[in-house]
């Protein structure tokens, strides 16, 4: 059929025409709008844009929309300072690994964005990042504006890489409800591994047939089970990621205390109550004490305004205090051509008025010392605990290049623990050994 | 002569059973597909009721009935972003450009590896074949260098020119469109469908002395409208939830398409659930729509086209 | 030239001039990802620093591999063995339902597509909710077993999950091949005697053969590849139960610190050459001797 032809004809060339004019049509130069999800606040400042601009490739993943209002908030007000800077905001809502991965390998990579404390020594050790030190002398930026911990967390080989955006701790969450119906003082900053047990036992028996409540939530998580090492006076890798001491009496010690909550039914994993993550079975009052990060603050806000509860700092174990710091950094790329301006970027992002917005809206802490003593911190309990975490021998959430196999093998660890009972020596002996494995593949 | 005896069906086993199936049959049939329908419906069923209930009361009980009831979910999946809008509309325009040139492309190459001898037509559908094969991950950087930057860095140098080695259509809606505006899956398809194609239409259009591009397009295209609006629908709907590789490609937020757009809402260490399944109505709004209105196209085709005299 | 050979020609020409798009993908894409994941294949490769080359180093650590030997590998031929008979034949069936004169059609046909469509975060939710310890599954036949947190029924939960999820999509495939075939055949068919039995086995399935061929196959290319459910779900656990080679294809390539693209693209190889002897071995059995046909 003739009209079926001129049909098929007709749709061909529309598909080729919606394509073509279906392209990016290129960013106008004006600065981005900040919103809020209960209003939109539309700020317009009249600003003289020099005819020569240079843009700044900015990335990240993507945050929930209220973070990533934050983020836009502080970039506008960075192009009300600089005009003859535009910065273009790309955030990569998927895997942001494999994006940035991929990126790199293909040579288009953005000019500043976040790095993990995870990857970031296998970035700098391969030549993908810029190092900042003459940068930072050039804006008076000193390393010792920044908490140590973190500073040194991103520099490598001598040489800083990366300024630390902000950072978690863990926190011990307690439920207060739970506390007083069984009649327990809360937990303080010098509690230790006895107080934590103790806890857990006598709030377990507040459970009854419908609604089981147990003491402490142990998930074979291998982001929660380190502090225990570090608190038992052991570590997980030795001094240069070269080996592991997973195997080691202080190791097995730590575990086999962790583990037993479960085993004595103090404890539970957030898969026995159904669910997949222990802050939902914390907010749901299933679980009346969780090791998390300042992350759940802001989760049992919107999702569990009802419970009542406190952080504290981690008790203390045999061997002292132990904590793990999860941070990242703005770096820059080591082939950006725009490298003053992407400077001046990250020297805004993480100068004092702009960490001071990040803390006051609580999503995040601080990198800058001089925050320590802020009022928001003095008026937080809670965000204070998190924050003072990083002084209770925090070590940052690093194993070395071999780390993905050191968190898996610590989970799988765990996970036989649980679900088939292997004796806790021969699990954390069997995975000292995949992960030796491991590090021997990488030479 | 046949006895009466002879001409009833003889009461063995097997016809007995066949007659019991006959009477049976309608219920059992209904029955399926009432269970299934039941399984089917279950999942968008939880997603209206957590979307329904407020972010603070996704947990509490009841969980079968969305009370108390909230449209703040949609509001927020609406408002949160005011390039909402505008992923819906780049989402429309990459999977209807997709889908119409690759109903058109792949029924052309179907129609070709099952009707026309050309030569090498044995070894390029085995190779067609071997290419859906190799795991979409490792491909996805090569993929990424051909639609962008190009696979040798500044360009081939030959003599005085510089050519390029990739398109360079990064952060482009056509830059998504490119890959996938033919594919594999759907020319085998299509070609499948055009094997058990009763010959006898065409054999009398060439013998009337109808080239091939008559054949196609006035014949064998107009029969075939089930089999391609089947495969413009799964086009559309694999289109529509393409990740990955777009995730790549489009880097300015306001070039995402909905599905990327939508995983914004998910948070860096935790979810809330209550938002995101709001959002992924949304999603999955259109094809349901675009499906529905189709199927009635599908049944009419059966109607007038009839059964086909073979 | 002589008539014959100037159609002979023309023939080649119009057969060409019909495949030239795919063809234009298959050879600035398809090739060239092919060829590079080749190459990539025998090369160490960090995604951060050049590729080195390293022969068949990287073939030779897969092969030893005891995630690969231990789990990848027999997961996948475990999946592939038990969801590619299980979707085609329910998908089937659902088809052969969908085209028997039954009321509410239509009502019955969106509804067995919605899997298809809804997002897999949801469907991943819903089966995480309806497996838990208290969830729906266990309430109604009485046990406690906690599906997905146990190392020998968590791969079952995903098969089931996909299965599902294909469902809708198979059936419309199998729909659309069910209603080619001409009524008239069916009354044929009849009119010698044929019982509805005979009708099914004789003359639907050797008609729907092409369709069911393409269905078996590219069933099996993607029980194969099965990822973005494991992705999702259970991140290749609990204890490597539920790793198969695409998976673990995408540890060593994105989700490693250091990471093993060379490694990588030398399993996708392997894989490439396990899905092409299979199909070979399955093309033989289903449509070898359907030789009418082609």
């Amino acid at each position: 059929m003739k009209s079926l032809f001129k049909l098929t004809s007709f749709l061909f060339v529309a598909a080729l025409l919606l394509t073509a004019c279906g392209g990016a049509t290129p960013t106008p130069a004006t600065p981005p709008t900040p919103q809020t999800i209960i209003q939109t606040q539309v700020q317009t400042q009249v600003v003289e844009v020099p005819r020569q601009q240079v843009t700044v490739r900015l990335s990240g993943w993507a945050s929930s929309p209220s973070e990533t209002a934050l983020l836009e908030s502080l970039l506008y007000k960075f192009s009300v300072e600089n005009p003859d800077i535009l910065v273009k905001y790309e955030p990569i809502t998927g895997d942001y690994r494999q994006a940035m991965l991929t990126a790199i390998a293909a040579g288009t990579e953005p000019d500043v964005f976040y790095v993990d404390i995870a990857y970031f020594q296998e970035f700098a050790k391969n030549g993908v990042l810029l190092s900042l030190d003459d940068l930072m002398a050039s804006t008076g930026t000193t390393k010792d504006m920044f908490i140590p911990s973190l500073m040194n967390a991103f520099t490598y080989d001598g040489k800083v890489y990366g300024i630390p955006k902000d950072f978690n701790t863990l926190g011990l969450f307690y439920n207060k409800g739970l506390f007083d119906a069984a009649g327990l003082a809360y937990p303080t900053d010098a509690w230790t591994w006895t107080d934590l047990q103790n806890a857990a036992t006598a709030l377990t028996n507040l459970s009854d047939a419908n609604k089981p409540v147990y003491g402490f939530c142990d998930p074979a998580d291998a982001g929660r089970f380190p502090v225990f090492v570090l608190q038992n006076g052991g570590t997980i890798m030795n001094a240069d990621f070269s080996d592991t001491t997973l195997d080691s009496e202080q190791a097995i010690g730590a575990a086999q205390f962790y583990t037993d909550f479960r085993k004595n039914k103090i404890g539970a994993i957030p898969a026995d109550v159904g669910e997949g993550w222990q802050g939902t079975v914390f907010g749901k009052g299933q679980c009346a004490m969780v090791y998390e990060g300042g992350w759940l603050i802001p989760y049992l806000t919107s999702s569990f305004p009802g419970v009542q509860y406190g952080v504290s700092r981690l008790p203390a174990g045999p061997g002292g205090k132990g904590n793990m710091i999860f941070t990242v950094s703005w770096s820059i790329s080591k082939n950006t051509k725009v490298a003053d301006a992407a400077w001046k970027v990250v020297e805004f992002l993480t100068n004092e008025a702009s960490q001071t917005t990040v803390l006051e809206s609580g999503f995040a802490l601080p990198t800058r010392v001089s925050l320590q003593t802020s009022d928001y911190l003095k008026n937080n309990a809670n965000s204070a605990a998190i924050f003072n975490g990083a002084y209770d021998n925090a070590v940052p959430f690093f194993w070395g290049p071999a780390g993905s196999d050191v968190n898996d093998q610590m989970g799988k660890a765990l996970e036989r623990i649980y679900l088939e009972n292997q004796p806790v020596a021969d699990s954390m002996a069997q995975a000292a050994a995949e992960i030796r494995k491991a590090i021997a593949q990488l030479k | 002569m046949a006895t009466a005896s002879q001409l009833l069906p003889e009461n063995t086993f097997r016809n007995r059973f066949l007659l019991a199936w006959e009477r049976i049959k309608t219920p059992v049939f209904y029955f399926l597909l009432f269970f299934w329908a039941i399984l089917c419906l279950a999942p968008l069923y939880f997603t209206l009721v957590f979307s329904l209930k407020p972010v603070a009361n996704a947990y509490t009980p009841p969980i079968w009935f969305p009370i108390p009831f909230t449209l703040d979910n949609f509001r927020t999946v609406l408002q949160s972003f005011d390039l909402f809008p505008r992923w819906i509309l780049n989402s429309m325009i990459i999977s209807l450009s997709v889908t119409l040139l690759r109903v058109l492309f792949c029924s052309m190459a179907g129609y070709a590896f099952a009707r026309i001898e050309f030569r090498g037509k044995k070894f390029l559908f085995n190779a067609l074949l071997i290419s859906m094969m190799m795991p979409g991950i490792v491909t996805l950087i090569p993929k990424f260098l051909v639609i962008g930057p190009g696979f040798i860095k500044g360009g081939l140098h030959i003599g005085s020119l510089v050519l390029p080695t990739g398109f360079n259509l990064i952060d482009k809606l056509g830059g998504v469109v490119l890959p996938s505006f033919v594919d594999a899956f759907g020319v085998f398809m299509m070609t499948q469908y055009y094997k058990s194609f009763p010959k006898e239409l065409e054999e009398a259009a060439i013998i009337d002395g109808t080239n091939r591009w008559g054949i196609f397009f006035r014949i064998v295209l107009p029969i075939s409208q089930t089999q391609l609006l089947t495969l413009g629908l799964l086009t559309f709907q694999g289109e529509w939830n393409n990740f990955m590789l777009p995730l790549l490609i489009l880097r300015s937020p306001q070039n995402f398409t909905l599905p990327i757009g939508l995983q914004w809402f998910r948070g860096e260490y935790y979810t809330l659930y209550s938002t995101v399944l709001a959002g992924s109505l949304f999603n999955t709004l259109p094809i349901l729509i675009l499906f529905f209105l189709f199927q009635r196209y599908i049944i009419q085709s059966i109607a007038t086209t009839g059964s086909k005299e073979g | 030239m002589s008539k014959f050979n100037r159609n002979k020609a023309l023939e080649n020409l119009t057969g060409y001039l019909f495949i030239s798009p795919w063809l234009f993908i298959f050879f600035t894409f398809i090739l060239f990802s092919l060829g590079y994941a080749l190459y990539l294949s025998f090369t160490r490769y960090n995604l951060l620093s050049p590729a080195q080359w390293w022969g068949l180093e990287g073939y030779k650590r897969v092969l030893t591999d005891s995630l690969f030997l231990d789990k990848a590998l027999p997961n996948t031929f475990k999946y592939v063995l038990i969801v590619v008979p299980l979707q085609t034949v329910i998908s089937l069936v659902l088809a052969f339902a969908m085209d028997q004169k039954l009321r509410l059609r239509r009502l019955f046909r969106t509804v067995f597509y919605l899997p298809s469509v809804t997002s897999s975060v949801v469907i991943s939710l819903i089966f995480v909710w309806l497996f838990a310890a208290q969830g729906i599954f266990n309430q109604l036949l009485g046990l406690t077993v906690n599906w997905l947190n146990n190392v020998k029924t968590a791969f079952y939960i995903i098969m089931g999950m996909n299965i599902f999820t294909t469902s809708g999509t198979l059936m419309l495939i199998f729909l659309s091949g069910l209603q080619d075939i001409p009524e008239s055949v069916y009354e044929a068919a009849r009119i010698d005697g044929a019982d509805s039995l005979q009708i099914f086995w004789y003359i639907t399935i050797p008609m729907l053969r092409p369709i069911i061929f393409f269905v078996v196959t590219v069933g099996m290319i993607g029980c194969f590849q099965v990822f973005d459910q494991i992705y999702v779900m259970t991140s290749g656990g609990p204890l490597d139960s539920t790793t198969t080679i695409t998976y673990l294809i995408y540890k060593w390539a994105f989700r490693d610190t250091t990471v093993k693209m060379g490694q990588a693209s030398a399993l996708a190889v392997i894989l490439t050459l396990i899905i092409l002897v299979v199909t070979l071995i399955q093309r033989r059995l289903i449509e070898g001797s359907g030789v009418s046909n082609q």
